[in-house]
C-alpha cells in the first residue's frame, strides 16, 4: 500500500468511526430492526462500511447510553431476535446530532468552495 | 468440523473473554450473536461459508473486549489494562458493600434515634461536656457524667432528616458504584 493510499484508508476510518452512531441512530429512525437486517440496511449504502464486529458493541453501547432500547421477539417458528429502536433520548437527540452533522458538512463544502475560487482567479 | 462446531468453539471462547461481565450480560451478548450467524447461515443456503460469517466478527478476544471496554470502564481504556482492571473490579466491589453497610447503617441509626426519643426523652439525645470538646448521641440508661444536653425536642427533626438525607445518599452512591461492578 502506498503512503496516498494508507493516508486515504485511515482517513476513512477516522470517519467512519465519528459517524457511525448517527448512522446507526438514522437507520432505526421509525424502523424497529436486529442486527442482521440493520447491516444488511447499511450495506446498501456505499460510504457506510461496518462489520458485525463493529455494529453489536456499538449497539450494546448505545443501548447503554439510553438513545436505543432493544427486546427479544420471536415471530413464528424463527429464531428469536434482538430488535432495536429509538428511545425518547434517541428521537430527541438524533435531530440535534442531524443539524450538527450538516452544518459541519456545509462549513467543509464552503471552504472546499473558497478553495476552487481562489485556484480559478489565480 | 462440522459448522456447528466451528460456531460451537467460537461462542465458547467468546464467553471466556466475556468472564469479567456478569453472567446474565454475557449470555445475551452470546445468544444475539448466535442468532445472527444462524440467520446468516440459512440466509446463505447451500453456498453458506461459516468461517467468513465468523471472520465478519473478527477474534472473539477482540470482539470481547469492544464489549468489556464500554460495558466495565465506560471509554475505551489504554491497552494492556486488563490486569489492573481486573484489580479495580475487585476493589469497587468491597468499597460497594462497605458504603452500602455503612451508610444504611448510619442512616437507619439516625432515623432510629430520632423515632424513639418522643417515647425515651431522657435517655436519647445528644451531650455535650461543658466546653464543648467532645459530645456523645445516643441511647443511654444514665445521662453521661459531666455533660449538659444539648439540642433537646431538635434531635427528633434532625436526626430524622439526616437519617433520611444519609439513606438517600446511600441508595445513589451504591448505584454509582454498583454501574461500576
Amino acid at each position: 500500500m502506498t503512503d496516498q493510499e494508507k493516508f486515504e484508508t485511515k482517513w476513512d476510518v477516522q470517519l467512519r468511526k465519528g459517524t457511525l452512531e448517527l448512522v446507526i441512530m438514522a437507520a432505526l429512525k421509525d424502523r424497529d430492526l436486529y442486527g442482521l437486517k440493520l447491516l444488511d440496511f447499511l450495506h446498501g449504502f456505499e460510504t457506510i462500511v461496518i462489520s458485525e464486529g463493529t455494529l453489536y458493541p456499538l449497539l450494546d453501547r448505545l443501548k447503554r447510553e439510553g438513545v436505543i432500547d432493544a427486546d427479544w421477539r420471536q415471530e413464528d417458528g424463527a429464531r428469536p431476535r434482538k430488535y432495536y429502536r429509538l428511545t425518547d433520548l434517541g428521537e430527541t437527540v438524533l435531530p440535534k446530532l442531524a443539524a450538527r452533522w450538516r452544518k459541519s458538512t456545509a462549513d467543509i463544502e464552503n471552504l472546499l468552495d473558497q478553495n476552487e475560487q481562489n485556484k480559478k482567479r489565480s | 468440523m462440522s459448522d456447528r462446531e466451528i460456531i460451537h468453539d467460537y461462542l465458547s471462547a467468546l464467553g471466556r473473554y466475556l468472564s469479567r461481565l456478569d453472567k446474565e450480560t454475557a449470555d445475551e451478548v452470546i445468544r444475539e450473536i448466535e442468532s445472527h450467524i444462524y440467520d446468516r447461515l440459512d440466509d446463505q443456503g447451500d453456498d453458506s461459508n461459516v468461517s467468513e460469517i465468523l471472520n465478519g466478527f473478527g477474534e472473539p478476544r477482540e470482539l470481547a473486549s469492544a464489549y468489556v471496554d464500554h460495558v466495565i470502564d465506560g471509554t475505551p481504556p489504554p491497552k494492556g489494562f486488563s490486569a489492573i482492571a481486573a484489580v479495580k473490579k475487585g476493589a469497587s466491589k468491597s468499597i460497594y458493600y462497605m458504603t452500602g453497610f455503612f451508610g444504611y447503617l448510619l442512616g437507619i441509626a439516625a432515623v432510629v434515634i430520632g423515632v424513639l426519643k418522643p417515647f425515651n426523652p431522657n435517655n436519647i439525645g445528644v451531650w455535650s461536656t461543658t466546653h464543648g470538646q467532645s459530645f456523645v448521641i445516643g441511647v443511654f440508661t444514665n445521662q453521661p457524667e459531666g455533660t449538659t444536653e444539648v439540642l433537646g425536642w431538635w434531635l427528633v427533626p434532625i436526626a430524622l432528616l439526616m437519617g433520611g438525607g444519609v439513606i438517600l445518599f446511600t441508595r445513589r452512591l451504591t448505584a454509582i458504584l454498583k454501574r461500576q461492578l
